[in-house]
């Protein structure tokens, strides 16, 4: 980590900075004014996102794949090959969880508004189960077994519900129900989940290169093919009407808007060699970031462009080398990580 | 950055790759336990040769070199939906090699450790099927170490219906296989095992040690799944079959020489993995084909199946086709006999000679 950053003045309320970071970025998440920058060799920096300046620093042994910080940025989950770890805010406390199993994904219970009424309550993955814990890591259920190791989870009903994608599905979990109380059958290895915001819909990425869509109300099925790759990113907007995914090189933009996308063609979006991140602005413009790992990182109208043509960028911004991660912080701010370490955050005009 | 844990140590053992493949090689180590397979780990990871070696293990807590990047595995196969049940791969694979190829700076090469009971075909194809893997990571060789006193048991263990001998599937699939403790049978014993590990696997190198002391250069520099590297030594082809104790999985050779015509080739490779796939567990070949100036080769797992065009011939050899296919319960005769018919006719033949023949005299 290098002494101060960078400061550049941007257009809007936000200010624009670079930051060093010295490990290789696998994951950037946000919440409130902090930003969480997650190194695969293990090391977790947490920013300070007016200015850049790095406010804590933490380290899982074995490295991190991703990170997750709570709705009202609080604490902070990171989860790696080796276990998880929490960081708290209000104390700066860091409590490491080496539990040598393989961790792909961390959730946060709750949001803002309503659903924050209810304790946060942190879903880890951890080898072929989900452990559920609270706010000091203290664990409250797990799950039983699935057939594989947890590839994603999210949360459903406000935090009733817990969905977990593996080997052969999707399996979701009540409060204390190491069984699941519900299963969304599909034969192939489902690598990641999305949810729109009404939770209608449960979507998973796979490795046969497809999509999987479920309607949640009564598990009716259909599955988008023909990708060249497996899928691997996948992410609603807030409005839930567009669905985006990679499957590089093109980014596809599935319209859920009526009775869904069924018999539907996407938008295609191509700017990247591979695409390495997607990250929906939050509110409900449906404005698209994407990163690839040539070193561009491209903005996105969604409601621009016809399905079944491929559309340019809006904005494109290029780097020397692969952009690895991506998040928004707030609707102003767009953070990216390269492999080398540097972090960018890019004040974006509000409309 | 945390602190390093991979070695670095003098005496690289290869000079810097001038090819320009800069993809990561991938060694697959198997064999069953006792087999030496462990000695031959911590030699590859002890040993001066300069190389920051990434282990992915499979069989929990054997290896324990404080300085090396190990993570553990535990073998997770997946089915694909596409209906192949050849299209197995290791979703525990897929997933540590993508976390691994993130740090990617902190290690040279990956080897990878199977347990005595796992099946080399989904580890092999997870490099196949997983384009982000293909596109960042070589699978140099898969390495079987046989244990020159009991090897010929586990081959000839009787296993019930549909269940796969593992000692078997190891042998058939490796480039090479280390035939360790020799120095505890006789010359005989170790006659009848090199032959019958011949008879399955006529492709793969066997070298002889003791404890597990071979040079590394010849386990870990092999480049088996190259397509230009495809059968640049001459397999051992074996012809002899009634002496064969058990010939439910074989190597057939077939060597032709003439032109074929593509479209049969075509035709008849496809058909052939795509009825016996599931049989057929590596498969090689370098062949010629009619109005081409330049080799054809391919090389397959299981139904999985690379080809390109190769290098010119060069004007001194004969045009001819090599190919080899290892699996069970293949029909020699009928193989030679199908092949042939993908012969493109001779008139054609003849006016291509023709015209090699004249560049050659002309150059």
């Amino acid at each position: 980590m290098s002494g101060n950053s960078t400061l550049t003045t941007g257009a809007g309320s936000a200010i624009g900075w670079t930051q060093q970071v010295d490990d290789a970025p696998v994951a950037i998440t946000t919440a409130d004014d902090l930003i969480a920058v997650a190194g695969a060799g293990g090391t977790a920096w947490v920013l300070d996102a007016r200015d850049g300046n790095p406010v804590a620093t933490m380290t899982l042994p074995g490295g991190l794949l991703a990170a997750d910080f709570s709705a009202d940025g609080a604490h902070l989950a990171l989860t790696g090959p080796n276990g998880h770890a929490l960081w708290r805010r209000s104390d700066r406390r860091t409590l490491i969880f080496e539990t040598g199993a393989w961790s792909n994904a961390a959730r946060w219970s709750g949001g803002r508004g309503a659903a924050a009424a209810y304790e946060p309550r942190l879903a880890v993955a951890s080898g072929r189960r989900a452990l559920i814990v609270d706010a000091e890591g203290t664990l409250l259920w797990r799950t039983d077994p699935c057939p594989s190791t947890v590839t994603d989870l999210r949360w459903l009903r406000a935090g009733r519900r817990l969905a977990l994608a593996a080997y052969g599905g999707v399996y979701c979990h009540e409060r204390h129900s190491g069984a699941p109380v519900a299963e969304y059958r599909y034969l192939g290895s489902h690598l990641r989940l999305a949810v729109d915001p009404a939770e209608k819909w449960l979507c998973s990425g796979n490795q046969d290169a497809s999509i999987h869509i479920w309607r949640i109300r009564d598990a009716a099925d259909l599955t988008m093919s023909g990708y060249p790759d497996k899928i691997a990113r996948l992410v609603f907007d807030d409005t839930g009407r567009y669905l985006a995914s990679d499957g590089s090189p093109d980014i596809t933009l599935w319209d859920f808007s009526g009775k869904g996308p069924e018999g539907t063609r996407p938008k295609m979006l191509r700017a990247h060699e591979t695409v390495t991140a997607l990250a929906w602005r939050p509110g409900p413009d449906a404005i698209l970031a994407s990163s690839g790992d040539e070193g561009r990182l491209a903005v996105w109208r969604a409601a621009s462009g016809r399905p079944g043509t491929r559309q340019r960028p809006a904005v494109e911004y290029e780097h020397d080398e692969p952009v690895t991660a991506l998040a928004w912080s707030g609707p102003n701010l767009l953070v990216s990580a390269e492999r080398g370490g540097t972090i960018r955050a890019r004040p974006h005009p509000a409309r | 950055m945390p602190p390093t844990t991979t070695r670095t140590t003098p005496d690289a053992l290869d000079a810097p790759d001038e090819q320009r493949d800069t993809r990561v090689p991938v060694t697959v180590l198997t064999g069953f336990l006792g087999s030496g397979k462990t000695t031959l780990l911590n030699r590859i990871l002890t040993e001066n040769h300069g190389l920051r070696i990434a282990v992915i293990e499979n069989e929990f807590g054997e290896v324990g070199i404080d300085d090396a990047l190990v993570v553990d595995a535990e073998e997770e196969i997946f089915e694909m939906n596409n209906g192949c049940i050849c299209c197995t791969v290791r979703g525990d694979l897929i997933r540590i090699l993508g976390a691994l190829m993130r740090r990617r700076e902190s290690f040279d090469r990956i080897l990878i450790e199977t347990t005595g009971l796992a099946d080399p075909a989904p580890v092999a194809q997870t490099f196949f099927m997983d384009d982000e893997i293909a596109a960042q990571l070589r699978l140099d060789a898969i390495v079987t170490v046989a244990d020159a006193a009991h090897i010929l048991e586990h081959l000839d263990e009787v296993k019930p219906a549909g269940v796969e001998n593992e000692a078997i599937e190891q042998v058939a699939f490796a480039d090479r296989i280390v035939l360790n403790k020799t120095d505890l049978v006789d010359q005989d014993r170790l006659a009848t095992v090199i032959w019958r590990l011949r008879s399955i696997n006529a492709l793969a190198d066997i070298l002889p040690a003791r404890r597990a002391d071979i040079a590394l250069a010849e386990v870990l520099d092999v480049h088996a799944f190259d397509l230009d590297r495809v059968l640049q030594t001459d397999p051992a082809f074996l012809t002899e079959t009634e002496h064969q104790h058990d010939a439910s999985v074989t190597s057939v050779g077939i060597d032709l020489p003439g032109e074929l015509d593509q479209r049969k080739l075509d035709t008849w490779l496809g058909t052939l993995l795509r009825t016996r796939g599931v049989d057929i567990f590596r498969s090689k070949g370098i062949v010629a084909l009619a109005g081409s100036d330049r080799q054809y080769v391919f090389q397959g797992v299981h139904m999985l199946l690379e080809a390109e065009n190769g290098r010119e011939w060069r004007a001194d050899e004969t045009r001819g086709n090599r190919l080899v296919f290892i699996g069970r319960n293949l029909d020699r005769a009928e193989l030679n006999d199908s092949f042939a018919a993908c012969l493109a006719p001779v008139r054609g033949r003849a006016k291509k000679a023709g015209q090699r023949a004249v560049a050659g005299a002309s150059a």
